[in-house]
């Protein structure tokens, strides 16, 4: 059953005040797409679920985050986005953990276990502040370890290269916790760059991060990751991107041109185009293509 | 400071580059962060750890060689990648054993290797933030041995850090990092810095050698340490840099300059290094 849907119709039934939410990429592969369409649909109160990312940045500026369950995040005084967050009101409250401590959240989740042991954060003071850590003693050996809570994405977004309509979605490159989080999301939104047949996903099924019937709703949304680089697509364009949201007030500005100001991400791209050069995005496609051997299957 | 050496001048940062390459063996599978740990760990391959397995903490494994990334994520470190998984499976090899070599920057280090990449002052209040662990707290509990890299000043080089995120030693006592549930014979084995090189003797911190070469004094180093440091008995002067350490490390490894002093030239938001 197709669920290619808009980014607007998808994000407007599964993302909800208040919502728990997952969203992938570790600089590589953002769905950055998906974060403009909630933040103009004005969704708020919003825990974040993320790892190293980028863009994740407009979300903490607009004030539409209560929580951010992290490993990594810029907190300070350089951050325009806590700045702005701070001006209003609405500075998030931080959850801390190692990347290895996310992680096993999620897959906590994905697994549908409680918990999971860990042998790191334990000498740490990670430990006295974030309330889903702890320790457990080994009912085997009698020996103290670390412990994990399980955390469940009420809804997860991830942007891939390649999608069908029924949402087999698969992505390559480095993964950072996508399969983790992803799995562990009650609800999964895919963007992708390409919806293709059924047959190209199942002639490399390997590369299948999350099945369909996982899936809820499958939106085409080229250069989706942008100003992020995807694998075999596109390069970055963040180090530009950043100056253009450096301050508060280039953020707002921001916010206003390029979110609050268009109807989707198509009108961004377009837009984007305007600003910087009909080649522009061109420019960021990936130009070496190295292009694996095919991997034959069949009986 | 710079002196000449051979034919090419060089700073105490290029030093404390060289010096950290050296803690890295051809043998080595090593966790690395992104920034001067990874300058450091690709000037090794380039010059005497060709066979070096590299792995960042987005998933990327590799022993091929790599334009320098300035982020932790880059195309250029992805392709021609020998393995791509992502942080949960790169941890998973650190925390069961597989990891010899862990390379950091640090926030703040104190006496006994614990460093600090959180919070200064209260944690709830703070004075100053960095963004946290990331793979630090990880890397720290887990890899046979921790390297540090990163500037020196009395304000990083606290006699005990506010925050522990990467477990040091602890309090020092011995068997402290066992006692907590990590992994045995684990922990910081160096620290480098632009002004000397350090290990650890019964979990605290000793000075090993000074970069006299490059103009640095046993008065400086002192100065710019928040305790009495332990120095070692045979305490010595750092081997400077070898030209073809120096050539490589400008033509092959940061041919764009991406670093100057010890500091990024590029505008990027602030990491532990800052």
């Amino acid at each position: 059953m197709s669920k290619v849907t808009t980014l607007r119709e998808a994000v407007a039934a599964h993302v909800k005040p208040g919502d728990t939410i997952f969203l992938s990429g570790a600089q590589h592969a953002e769905p950055t797409a998906a974060i403009h369409e909630i933040i103009r649909q004005r969704i708020d109160r919003l825990t974040l679920i993320s790892v190293l990312t980028e863009t994740v940045a407009l979300l903490i500026g607009t004030g539409s985050l209560e929580r951010v369950l992290t490993g990594w995040m810029i907190q300070d005084e350089r951050s325009a986005a806590l700045i702005r967050a701070k001006q209003m009101g609405k500075l998030p409250e931080f959850v801390e953990y190692s990347h290895f401590g996310i992680s096993l959240a999620l897959l906590a989740g994905q697994m549908g276990v409680p918990f999971l042991p860990a042998l790191t954060q334990i000498g740490s003071d990670l430990m006295k502040y974030n309330p889903h850590l702890g320790t457990v003693r080994c009912p085997f050996t009698e020996r103290q370890v670390g412990a994990v809570q399980a955390v469940t994405p009420d809804v997860g977004i991830i942007h891939v290269q390649r999608c069908d309509a029924d949402g087999n979605a698969q992505k390559w490159g480095s993964l950072g916790v996508d399969r983790e989080g992803i799995n562990a999301s009650r609800t999964v939104i895919v963007t992708t760059e390409r919806i293709v047949d059924a047959d190209v996903i199942r002639r490399e099924p390997n590369l299948t991060v999350i099945p369909a019937f996982r899936v809820s709703a499958v939106v085409e949304a080229p250069f989706g990751a942008y100003p992020m680089h995807l694998a075999g697509c596109y390069r970055e364009d963040v180090w530009n991107w950043r100056r253009e949201i450096a301050t508060p007030e280039a953020m707002e500005g921001y916010l206003q041109e390029f979110v609050y100001g268009l109807r989707d991400w198509s009108e961004y791209l377009e837009k984007r185009e305007a600003l910087k050069g009909a080649d522009h995005l061109d420019g960021l496609l990936v130009k070496n293509v190295v292009l694996s051997d095919p991997v034959p299957s069949g009986y | 400071m710079n002196r000449e050496s051979d034919a090419l001048d060089y700073s105490d940062a290029d030093q404390m580059v060289v010096s950290a390459a050296r803690m890295i063996g051809d043998d080595d599978v090593c966790y690395v962060g992104v920034g001067l740990p990874m300058l450091a760990c690709l000037l090794a391959k380039h010059v005497h750890a060709p066979n070096l397995t590299v792995m960042t903490e987005n998933g990327v494994v590799r022993t091929g060689l790599f334009p320098l990334p300035r982020a932790t994520d880059t195309l250029g470190m992805q392709t021609w990648a020998d393995q791509l998984s992502g942080l949960f499976y790169v941890s998973c090899l650190g925390q069961s054993g597989f990891v010899s070599l862990g390379f950091l920057g640090a926030g703040q280090i104190d006496r006994f290797g614990n460093v600090n990449d959180t919070a200064a002052g209260d944690y709830l209040n703070p004075s100053h933030r960095w963004p946290g662990s990331g793979g630090g707290n990880d890397v720290a509990s887990s890899c046979d041995r921790t390297v540090y890299i990163l500037r020196q000043s009395r304000r990083r080089f606290p006699e005990k850090v506010d925050f522990i995120t990467c477990p040091g030693y602890l309090d020092g006592k011995p068997g402290r990092r066992e006692e907590l549930g990590l992994r045995a014979v684990t922990g910081p084995a160096a620290v480098i810095t632009n002004l000397g090189v350090y290990g650890f003797e019964q979990g605290e911190l000793v000075l090993k050698s000074i970069h006299a070469d490059a103009g640095v004094t046993l008065a400086q180093v002192k100065a710019e340490v928040g305790w009495d440091i332990k120095v070692a008995g045979d305490l010595e002067d750092t081997a400077p840099p070898t030209e073809q350490e120096l050539r490589i490390l400008r033509e092959k490894v940061d041919p764009q300059r991406f670093w100057v002093g010890g500091r990024r030239s590029f505008a990027e938001r602030t990491a532990t290094e800052d």
